[in-house]
């Protein structure tokens, strides 16, 4: 256990200092901002046309007060303008974590390879399941900062723009934590194999998202999309505490079985 | 007990449908004794590294098997007794010197309370102190041989596993490096080195191997590798007949001021020639076997010449 942390911990350490990576993240991070700062001033937007539009009226009718009609229309409105914000704040944010997170897990172990780092760390009494969960495990632990960074900036977001959160946003961090550490696992597993590039597009686009029940592929392969929160969020939907628990259970499931496939793989791998 | 035992070690890389398979080594038989200094020859993809990698397990035989300490190379606990320096050392280059060793020392078992203290001391051994504190990726390659030197001694281990060590290093760090294996060989460590530089490996191996094509060639002692091959029969006098005789053999016969030196390429040949001498009463002064430079010897094995 001792050794399967350090790695880990090196794994951060390193993760930490790649130039990619941090690009990566800026420019989610900055996208993020981007989108959230056009997408508030879109809700602003509503909100005075509303206020200019409810001038003309009292101007017109000479009183102060607004029809219930009205308060309700804007209401309704700024409820639509508010989901629509957070669930594309969230699209981004999970586009953006799964984009890092593919690059994390498929060069994690390939990268140690292609380099020749990992001769010296395998010299060492670390074992190769070792060497493989400790180096997943430092991918986890970079995405668990990446999901913290990004539940602190819904909420800083929805905090600066008094927008209320739409109670499937709570659950969402949370599920695309899950998603991304599904995909990282599927794209180390497939790393051993090929190229990390093809390894990320192959793992990025083999959700069973395009098969419906009765083909084989909707049952084998990962279900992504279940993960998605955007719809919940849009239509400020609930998502009960069951549903999520199944999911996690799912995630935990599909980790444990690609790593262990990773596993059997990487103990027969060849490392020059 | 041996330190690294192989039996019939071989690695052959599997070409695709159209190529060729390529043997990198072939049914290796070796040796290596605890405590000895093992020289490991042989030219440029005479599979020496595939060897060291096949040791490591980084890679797997196609056939054969490797011992570690008596142990299957396959079991982890055994590289508690090895430190391993590869050709070309690729560092983890996000790591200050220091902390990098840190790092291994830890990943090395060795205890956190004499860490600090056994980092300082080998980063001083190398010549590494001032530094230190400097980014590994900063370092000159010399530098590098030195930090991966270093890594390779942390946890004080009965097995080292060498290869190319000097390749990279000055004059003056190639003296050092001599100097730390003559300690570690007073300690009676066991080091196996892979290296070109032959007159490096002369002055510290107690044995030596020479593979080729994959191929053990020969191994030995370096008096056991230059034993037996010629020899130098000094002689008074020489009868006409003899002469004739000798000159019929491929023996290389030279006369300076009146003392006749009869050079015999083989033990076969002395045989013959010492039979001849009998045969005439021939007085042999003196018998001197000829000891050859491992330069020498490994030219001779690998069937080429050095060139001027």
């Amino acid at each position: 256990m001792k050794t399967i942390l350090l790695i880990a911990k090196d794994s951060v350490r390193a993760l930490l200092h790649q130039r990619l990576l941090l690009g990566l993240m800026l420019a989610s991070l900055a996208m993020t901002i981007f989108f959230s700062i056009t997408l508030g001033a879109a809700r602003k937007s509503i909100n005075r046309s509303f206020a200019d539009g409810q001038t003309a009226t009292n101007s017109f009718t000479g009183t102060n007060q607004m029809s219930e009609t009205d308060r309700r229309r804007f209401q309704d409105q700024m409820e639509t303008a508010s989901s629509a914000v957070q669930a594309s704040f969230y699209q981004i944010a999970s586009f953006g974590g799964s984009i890092v997170a593919l690059f994390i897990f498929s060069t994690a172990v390939s990268g140690e390879i292609r380099r020749g780092t990992i001769r010296l760390t395998l010299s060492k009494p670390v074992s190769r399941a070792a060497f493989l969960v400790g180096k997943y495990l430092g991918g986890v632990v970079v995405m668990a900062g990446f999901a913290v960074i990004t539940s602190l900036a819904i909420l800083t977001f929805a905090h600066s723009q008094n927008v209320e959160l739409s109670p499937a946003i709570k659950w969402a961090p949370w599920l695309m934590f899950c998603r991304q550490l599904m995909l990282g696992s599927l794209a180390m597993l497939l790393s051993l194999f090929m190229h990390p590039i093809t390894a990320s597009l192959l793992a990025f686009f083999a959700g069973n998202g395009f098969y419906s029940s009765p083909n084989p592929l909707y049952f084998v392969l990962p279900s992504y999309k279940d993960f998605n929160v955007f719809f919940q969020v849009l239509q400020g939907s609930l998502m009960n505490f069951r549903d999520v628990a199944f999911l996690s259970l799912y995630a935990i499931d599909f980790v444990a079985i690609m790593l262990l496939l990773a596993l059997w793989r990487f103990r027969t791998k060849e490392l020059v | 007990m041996a330190a690294i035992r192989t039996e019939n070690l071989s690695k052959t890389y599997r070409a695709g449908l159209s190529g060729k398979d390529t043997v990198a080594v072939r049914a290796l038989n070796l040796d290596v004794k605890e405590g000895e200094v093992f020289g490991f020859l042989g030219p440029n993809g005479a599979g020496k590294t595939t060897t060291i990698h096949l040791l490591l397990n980084l890679i797997r035989p196609t056939g054969g098997t490797a011992f570690l300490f008596d142990r299957p190379v396959t079991e982890t606990e055994v590289h508690r007794r090895l430190g391993y320096l590869p050709e070309s050392v690729n560092l983890h280059d996000y790591y200050r010197g220091r902390t990098l060793l840190d790092f291994y020392a830890a990943l090395c078992g060795v205890p956190p309370a004499s860490r600090a203290a056994r980092v300082s001391e080998l980063l001083k051994l190398l010549g590494l102190e001032a530094a230190a504190d400097k980014v590994v990726s900063k370092y000159s390659k010399g530098m590098a041989q030195r930090i991966g030197f270093a890594q390779a001694m942390l946890h004080d281990p009965d097995l080292l596993i060498l290869d190319e060590p000097t390749s990279s290093l000055d004059p003056v760090g190639r003296k050092d490096f001599r100097d730390i294996l003559i300690e570690l060989k007073r300690r009676g460590k066991t080091v196996f080195i892979s290296s070109h530089i032959l007159s490096e490996v002369e002055s510290v191996c107690d044995r030596v191997a020479i593979l080729q094509n994959g191929e053990l060639k020969r191994v030995g002692t370096l008096r056991e590798l230059s034993a037996g091959r010629s020899t130098r029969l000094i002689v008074k006098g020489l009868p006409a007949a003899v002469m004739e005789s000798l000159a019929a053999t491929t023996a290389q016969v030279t006369l300076i001021q009146g003392q006749v030196t009869i050079r015999c390429a083989d033990e076969t040949l002395r045989q013959t020639v010492e039979a001849l001498l009998r045969q005439h009463d021939v007085e042999i002064v003196c018998q001197e076997i000829e000891t050859q430079s491992l330069e020498e010897i490994f030219f001779s094995t690998i069937g080429s010449q050095p060139k001027p």
